[in-house]
């Protein structure tokens, strides 16, 4: 288990950035999305929600901030991760979970044995009134998955698409998630990080991770001379 | 939520800890209790309380053990839910095989016990939440405090809003037959179709029908992934005649997907004695399938011929109309006005099955619900674009020439040819009733883009196919597999 780290510790003042509500910052039109989201687990929400859209889109921080939310009652199912599992040991007895959460369909489509178990998983959670928020690279009819009973079966609530940001859109992120954090992040600082290291949300934010620790050793604020010495060190390789 | 403060700040402490995506997965869904000399941690299955166990137990034991304040905290970890009721009746005990932790408890720090756990609630779950239904063993068990009510019917499958149409009339007279009758001509009654055409509403709709006659009735509803999941569980808890006798005592048994039967062997031979009891009883039995009984592979000649004494009905998918009509149900029942013209433009894009009907307008209700917009087609075609996209570009005629030679590996010259060889001419006819099917062109449109043929050879090339499949099996799964391939 990680423990926390010392420096942080001595400093006592970084703050968490899970994913949650507060931190994700929605595009325009995703808010229907985030409302039947939010509603699922109310009285009127949807027996099953399916997200879908390419990397950075959101969908694992729209799931984990779903299932943190639920207050004990969800469970976060990253398929990617689990897909080495034993399908039916994995998911057994799993409909006692009011709110499902399964990331990443399109890593276990095509493998009979995972489809079939999520089959059965899904008509067990009807029983029991369980909710299911899916999510996958594509929407569940282009899933290439082999097992039409399945298929059908995602795609019966609501399907929204989540657009992945543009340039512009991933420094709004980046400046977002910093103020979440307590730290200030100058516009250019945002664009020189999206221009110069990586485009991949998950690789900015580790790299804000990593800015945030620096910046509180240092006692620093984030400007570009800052930000290109940090870069140069080799450990954030 | 978590009843215990102790818990409460443990969890805090976890959740700065570790990662969110691990705090999520296997940390949130624990659940916790105090029970006499600490507490007991629940977790929902045997794979998560071992992986639990494995990772994240000492680091757990360590921080109640602080935070309690006293280092003789135990810490139990156990299947189950801090919701329900933890059975300890011997039937449970008995069990050799039920949930033992192949962590020995010393490595964590933590005891890890393989109690089985019945889920049943001793007070309503929060929220919308049902009780999980409990197998067949626990079902006995329960009759004598008043356990009919382990029907497992959905009220709102009702005949009164299935909506009817040619593609599945039939089915659904059969269905009302049997309702009538139950136990007579029709049984069992077979029905056999493709994904979400209603099928399970049917069944339903019988079952709702026949406890509405005779609220005492005995109706078990249940996937056929149930039936075989009670039967192992039976067969581990050396209870199989409280198997037995639970499934010959129904009035009516509903299964649902008897196609996952295949090459369950065990399973098989245990249905095939119920279906004879019941059948020898006069109990109505109402089966679903994918497919025709003979098509199953890996299911029993024995079952397949079995399945075919009462009435088989094929459930085709629904037509443009009754597509139509079934928008307008939805619609109505979630008390949403949908525009004539609005239900028709989905209808006609959106082809498969009811289920993705049903999606497609949630979706649509979704952003009406959100944007306090009116449903009209503009607003139709903003919030299903991804879906639509998809379809525009699958579903041309070019499409579904290319799509069908492919299929029968011929050229598509040669759909467009005057040859009239079967092994030309069937693949032609098909390719026009698929036209027909999947795409808004006239008659003469689809004659003219097969080299300029009159429309009375498509009318009589989709007539042909029709009662092709509901004569030869072949053709029957050629139009599926051209279908799906088209459609998804």
């Amino acid at each position: 288990m990680a423990a926390v780290d010392q420096d942080q510790l001595a400093l006592g003042v970084q703050l968490r950035d899970d994913a949650t509500w507060g931190n994700f910052l929605p595009l325009p039109g995703q808010a229907a999305v985030l409302a039947a989201i939010r509603a699922q687990l109310g009285e009127s929400g949807e027996p099953v929600l399916f997200l879908h859209g390419g990397a950075d889109a959101g969908k694992s921080h729209l799931l984990q901030a779903a299932c943190l939310d639920a207050d004990g009652q969800g469970l976060y199912l990253p398929l990617r991760e689990l897909a080495a599992h034993r399908p039916e040991e994995l998911l057994q007895g799993l409909e006692s979970m009011p709110l499902l959460c399964l990331d990443d369909l399109q890593a276990v489509a095509g493998q009979r044995d995972w489809e079939l178990a999520l089959f059965h998983l899904f008509n067990r959670c009807r029983e029991s009134g369980a909710r299911w928020l899916a999510s996958g690279r594509q929407p569940p009819r282009e899933l290439a998955l082999t097992l039409p009973d399945l298929e059908s079966r995602l795609g019966w609530g609501p399907v929204f698409a989540l657009a992945a940001p543009d340039d512009q859109r991933r420094q709004a992120i980046l400046q977002h998630r910093a103020r979440c954090r307590g730290l200030d992040m100058p516009q250019e600082v945002a664009r020189y990080l999206v221009t110069h290291t990586s485009r991949a949300l998950d690789r900015l934010l580790d790299l804000l991770d990593a800015l945030d620790r620096r910046s509180l050793q240092a006692q620093r604020g984030l400007t570009i001379p800052f930000v290109r010495q940090i870069l140069q060190e080799p450990e954030l390789d | 939520m978590s009843a215990d403060p102790v818990w409460q700040r443990c969890l805090d402490r976890l959740q700065d800890e570790l990662p969110s995506q691990q705090f999520n997965t296997w940390i949130r869904p624990l659940q916790a209790e105090s029970c006499d000399r600490g507490l007991t941690l629940h977790a929902p299955n045997r794979f998560i309380r071992d992986f639990v166990s494995d990772k994240f137990a000492g680091r757990i034991g360590e921080l109640l053990r602080e935070l309690q304040g006293h280092a003789g905290l135990e810490v139990n970890l156990e299947v189950g839910s801090a919701r329900g009721r933890v059975r300890t009746e011997p039937v449970v005990a008995r069990s050799a095989a039920a949930g033992k932790s192949e962590f020995p408890p010393a490595v964590s720090g933590m005891a890890v016990s393989g109690q089985a756990v019945d889920r049943q609630p001793v007070e309503p779950q929060q929220r919308t939440l049902r009780a999980v239904p409990p197998p067949s063993v626990a079902r006995l068990r329960n009759e004598g405090e008043g356990g009919h009510d382990q029907h497992n019917l959905v009220d709102h499958y009702t005949f009164e809003n299935f909506v009817e149409g040619k593609s599945n009339q039939l089915a659904l007279a059969a269905a009302r037959q049997v309702s009538e009758n139950p136990g007579d001509a029709y049984n069992p009654l077979f029905l056999y179709g493709g994904v979400g055409l209603g099928k399970t509403h049917l069944m339903h709709a019988v079952g709702n029908a026949l406890r509405e006659q005779n609220p005492n009735a005995k109706v078990v509803y249940l996937h056929s992934e149930r039936f075989v999941a009670d039967m192992v569980k039976a067969l581990q808890l050396n209870a199989i005649n409280e198997f037995k006798r639970y499934y010959r005592s129904v009035d009516a048994l509903l299964i649902d997907d008897i196609q996952f039967f295949a090459k369950k062997d065990r399973s098989q031979e245990e249905f095939f004695h119920t279906f004879n009891a019941l059948l020898e009883g006069g109990q109505q039995m109402i089966l679903t399938c994918d497919r025709y009984p003979k098509e199953i592979d890996g299911l029993e000649e024995r079952l397949k011929s079995r399945f075919g004494w009462g009435l088989t009905v094929a459930v085709e998918p629904p037509e443009l109309e009754t597509r139509v009509a079934i928008l307008m149900n939805k619609a109505s029942q979630a008390s949403v006005h949908l525009p004539p013209e609005a239900a028709f433009f989905i209808a006609q894009r959106v082809r498969s099955n009811v289920r993705e009907l049903e999606g497609a307008l949630k979706r649509v209700i979704a952003s009406a619900h959100f944007t306090g917009k009116q449903i009209d087609i503009e607003l139709i075609k903003e919030s299903l674009k991804d879906l639509l996209a998809l379809q525009d570009k699958q579903v041309s005629l070019d499409n579904i020439q290319r799509t069908v030679a492919e299929y029968y590996k011929i050229k598509v010259a040669d759909l467009m040819s005057r040859r009239r060889s079967r092994s030309v001419a069937r693949p032609r006819q098909m390719a026009m009733a698929m036209a027909k099917e999947l795409t808004n062109h006239s008659l003469p449109e689809i004659g003219d883009s097969f080299g300029g043929r009159d429309h009375t050879t498509v009318l009589h090339a989709c007539r042909k196919i029709k009662e092709l499949r509901e004569t030869n099996a072949d053709i029957r799964e050629d139009y599926k597999n051209l279908l799906r391939s088209l459609t998804t």
